[in-house]
C-alpha cells in the first residue's frame, strides 16, 4: 500500500515538474523562434556554398562530420550483428507470419511506391530533405512489407552480406582516397563546382557517399527485420 | 494562431507520452509510442527541421515500433 501511495505522489510530482519545465520551454521557443533560426541558417548557408550542395544538413552529416557517420554505420552494423547472433540458436519460438488477402494485394500495390520513394530520398539526399539513412530504412520497410505478406519469400543471406560489405569497403576506400590526394580523411577530391548548385550531379563525393550509406543502412535494417521475422519459423 | 496549433500539438504529444508510460498492455503502449513519434514529426516540421521530421517518421515511429512489436512476439507474452 505504502509503495503504491509513494508511487502516486512521485508520479504527481513528476507531472507537475515536467509541466513547469515544458511550459517554460514553450515560452522560450515561442518567443525566439524566427530570429535564432534565421541566424543559424545564414551562417550555415555561407559554409554550405563552399561545397555546392543545396541541403545544409547533408553537408554537415556527410562532409564536415563524415567520420562520425562512419562510426554511426559501425554502430548499426554491431546492432544487426547482435540480433543475428542472439536469434540464430533460438529454436523455441513459435510465431508464424500470417497474411490475409488484403495484406497480399495491398503489398503488391504499395511495394513499388515505397521502393521508388526510398530510392528518391536516397539519391536526392543532397538536394532535398532526406538522405542515406532515411532512404535505406524506407527500402528496408518495403522489404519488410514483402516479407510479411509472402510467407515463403526470403532475401538470400549472400546478397545482403555482399551489399553490406561492398558499401562499407567503398566508404572507407573513398575516405582513404581523400587522405591520399589531400591530407584529410573524406576529402572532397572531385572538386565541386559552385555553378552546378542544385543539380543532381553536384557536390563532388557527397551524393556518392550518401548513396553508399543508404545501401549499407538498408541492408543492415533488412537483415535485422528478416532475422526477427523469419528466424523463428524455420524450426 | 500558428503558436496555438504548436502548443496544442505539444500538449497532445505529452499526454500521449504519459499514457504510453502508464498503459498496462505493452502492445498498446507501443502503438501510443508510434503516436508520440507522429506528433513530434509535426513539431519538427513546424520548427523548420524537415530532415529530422523525415528521420523521425521513418525510423522513430515507423520501423523501430515494428521492431518492438516483433520483439514482443518473440518474447511470447500475452501482452
Amino acid at each position: 500500500m505504502s509503495i503504491k501511495r509513494s508511487l502516486s505522489t512521485l508520479t504527481l510530482s513528476g507531472f507537475t515538474l515536467s509541466a513547469l519545465l515544458i511550459l517554460s520551454f514553450i515560452n522560450i521557443l515561442l518567443q525566439n523562434v524566427a530570429t535564432n533560426i534565421e541566424r543559424a541558417g545564414d551562417g550555415l548557408l555561407k559554409l554550405n556554398s563552399s561545397e555546392g550542395v543545396a541541403n545544409v544538413v547533408t553537408t554537415v552529416v556527410v562532409y564536415f562530420r563524415g567520420f562520425d557517420t562512419l562510426g554511426e554505420i559501425a554502430v548499426l552494423f554491431i546492432a544487426s550483428l547482435g540480433v543475428g547472433l542472439m536469434l540464430e540458436r533460438n529454436t523455441e519460438c513459435t510465431i508464424k507470419v500470417q497474411s490475409n488477402f488484403m495484406l497480399q494485394s495491398a503489398s503488391k500495390l504499395l511495394f513499388p511506391i515505397i521502393i521508388i520513394f526510398g530510392l528518391y530520398v536516397m539519391i536526392y539526399g543532397h538536394l532535398s530533405p532526406g538522405g542515406g539513412f532515411q532512404g535505406g530504412v524506407l527500402v528496408a520497410s518495403a522489404v519488410l512489407l514483402l516479407l510479411i505478406s509472402n510467407k515463403d519469400l526470403e532475401v538470400p543471406h549472400a546478397v545482403i552480406s555482399a551489399l553490406e560489405t561492398l558499401a562499407g569497403v567503398s566508404y572507407v576506400l573513398i575516405g582513404l582516397m581523400g587522405l591520399l590526394l589531400s591530407d584529410v580523411f573524406l576529402f572532397n577530391f572531385l572538386s565541386p563546382n559552385i555553378a552546378d548548385f542544385g543539380l543532381l550531379l553536384s557536390g563532388g563525393i557527397i551524393p556518392i557517399v550518401y548513396i553508399i550509406v543508404g545501401i549499407k543502412v538498408g541492408s543492415e535494417m533488412g537483415f535485422i527485420v528478416q532475422n526477427l521475422l523469419k528466424r523463428s519459423d524455420d524450426v | 494562431m500558428i503558436g496555438l496549433i504548436i502548443l496544442g500539438t505539444f500538449i497532445t504529444v505529452i499526454i500521449i507520452a504519459f499514457s504510453a508510460v502508464i498503459e498496462k498492455r505493452v502492445s498498446h503502449s507501443i502503438i501510443l509510442f508510434m503516436g508520440v513519434g507522429l506528433g513530434s514529426v509535426v513539431l519538427f516540421f513546424v520548427f523548420k527541421a524537415p530532415d529530422v521530421a523525415l528521420t523521425e517518421a521513418v525510423i522513430g515511429s515507423g520501423i523501430s515500433s515494428l521492431i518492438f512489436l516483433m520483439a514482443l512476439k518473440h518474447l511470447g507474452e500475452k501482452a
